[in-house]
């Protein structure tokens, strides 16, 4: 039994690294030319979703998405690194959910 | 009209004119002070949550009925700079005559980069999604919590440790982790309560070996409308017990899978929002002692429980009535199943069904029925069904 549960520590501990170390840099890719042309071509055609968009998404996984007017700007500077953390939301999302809320109330 | 009555009025106007210049002065002035100001980066916030209700509860034929206390989570939010925030919350509940006051969580978070954040402190625990993100009262569709959540539950809710979490997105799909190492639950090895003997206590933060327990949680976010989450969880130590105890070298390993399913359907004019969370057990077989007739007697069972829920709600939002737009229809499924052998082996199913009424995005008035089959369990051995009629009004702040 012993062994069995040290055996999945290990299997979680070289998941959980692998990620780790995946995620745990900034650095970009470099990318070929082929690839460069590649991903542009991709990101002409990417529709970029608004804040609104995402905040009607994203905040109703969990509990329905808040009115914009019950808080002022200051707040939700603060909800928002809250909930980046607390519902582990990309930069992105909660970077553009912050700017319509606070350009709607 | 005199050249002495002249001179007066001219100077009426002279001290009104200048009266109104003053006033133009100042509150330009003003204006000026008010358009410069900034909102400092440092900032102090608090929100919270409570609830209050009525609940009556009829456990084989034992009636009972209860006006609720309210309980009062208030949440300390300082956001010391855009990358670092310290974040608490307190929990405040009448049980009975007595006041219960607990800490929920108190930790520290630095925002290391784009994709990875650092916690430290007492946080809740990423175990499935339910602890974590579903049991506030105003978020919770229900006033009860699924079965094997909670006290005596099987999923951990929170510890004291260092976490590292963060997400991503894959060009459509996004997915998030977090992993973390905290001092881990102890084992209850029956000297205090011999009917529990063989359960992990979670609840119990002091670190009782040198053993840590390390965990964490993968979801993925395949649709492009973040929809729907899938999640794996894993929580493991090697020792649960007391450094010079016998239980030293007893381990164990949780895991539990979760899914989350939210979308506007325009065909059925609202919003389905499904949630479900399987939760799994296993701590190594140990030996333990019960007193029968004044004479300890050992015995070992294959410590293994498991529990699971899933809930559908339904929000009828695009409805051309205002009242019907705010009501929400629920109902939820869940089991729990405690170690064959064990004192506290238990078998139960719950059925529960709601109909919400909402204030605002974050008021709520729920009523709900609620049946549950108990086989076992720490009062009988027989089976035992609970049938309760909640009323709960939640409030978010």
């Amino acid at each position: 039994m012993k062994t069995t549960t040290n055996f999945k520590a290990a299997i979680i501990l070289s998941v959980m690294a692998s990620i780790m170390v995946a995620c745990s840099s900034n650095k970009k890719p470099i990318a070929t030319d082929t690839a460069t042309e590649v991903a542009g071509s991709e990101v002409d055609f990417k529709i970029e979703k608004s804040g609104a968009q995402l905040w009607g998404e994203v905040c109703n996984r969990c509990h329905i998405a808040p009115s914009p007017a019950d808080y002022n700007d200051t707040d939700w500077e603060t909800i928002s690194l809250h909930m980046r953390v607390r519902a582990n939301l990309t930069e992105e999302e909660i970077t553009k959910i912050e700017t319509f809320l606070k350009s709607a109330n | 009209m005199g050249i002495d009555q002249l001179y007066q009025n001219l100077e009426k106007m002279k001290k009104l004119l200048m009266t109104l210049i003053i006033l133009g002065l100042g509150s330009s002035a003003l204006a000026q002070t008010y358009n410069t100001f900034e909102p400092s980066k440092t900032q102090f916030m608090l929100r919270g949550y409570g609830h209050t209700g009525f609940e009556y509860l009829d456990t084989g034929g034992e009636q009972e009925s209860t006006f609720l206390g309210a309980t009062f989570a208030p949440i300390f939010l300082y956001k010391h700079s855009d990358k670092l925030m310290f974040e608490a919350e307190l929990e405040f509940e009448l049980e009975g005559n007595e006041l219960k006051t607990g800490l929920e969580y108190a930790d520290v978070m630095y925002v290391l980069n784009k994709h990875m954040t650092v916690r430290a402190g007492k946080f809740l625990l990423p175990f499935g999604t339910f602890m974590e993100r579903l049991h506030p009262a105003w978020i919770n569709r229900l006033p009860s919590r699924p079965l094997g959540f909670g006290h005596d539950g099987i999923a951990p809710a929170s510890d004291i440790g260092v976490e590292l979490r963060g997400a991503f997105d894959l060009g459509g799909p996004k997915m998030n982790y977090a992993v973390y190492v905290t001092n881990g639950p102890r084992i209850k090895d029956g000297s205090e309560e011999p009917e529990e003997a063989g359960m992990l206590d979670f609840g119990y933060y002091e670190d009782v070996n040198l053993a840590k327990a390390l965990g964490g949680r993968i979801g993925l976010l395949p649709l492009s409308d973040s929809s729907m989450e899938w999640g794996i969880s894993a929580y493991t130590t090697n020792s649960t017990g007391a450094e010079d105890s016998d239980y030293k070298e007893v381990g164990a390993f949780l895991w539990a899978l979760d899914l989350s399913y939210v979308k506007s359907i325009t065909p059925l004019q609202g919003v389905v929002d499904i949630k479900a969370q399987y939760n799994s057990s296993n701590v190594d077989t140990a030996t333990y002692y019960e007193i029968e007739d004044g004479i300890s007697e050992p015995y070992s069972f294959d410590n293994q429980s498991s529990s699971f829920y899933t809930q559908l709600s339904y929000r009828p939002i695009m409805s051309g009535s205002d009242f019907i737009k705010q009501l929400e229809f629920v109902g939820r499924y869940s089991d729990f199943n405690a170690p064959e052998g064990a004192e506290w082996e238990e078998k139960s199913t719950q059925y529960a069904f709601g109909l919400n009424y909402w204030l605002s995005w974050r008021s709520v008035v729920k009523l709900s029925y609620q049946t549950t089959k108990m086989e076992g369990g720490h009062d009988s051995d027989g089976t035992t069904r609970t049938n309760g009629l909640f009323v709960h009004w939640a409030i978010g702040f």
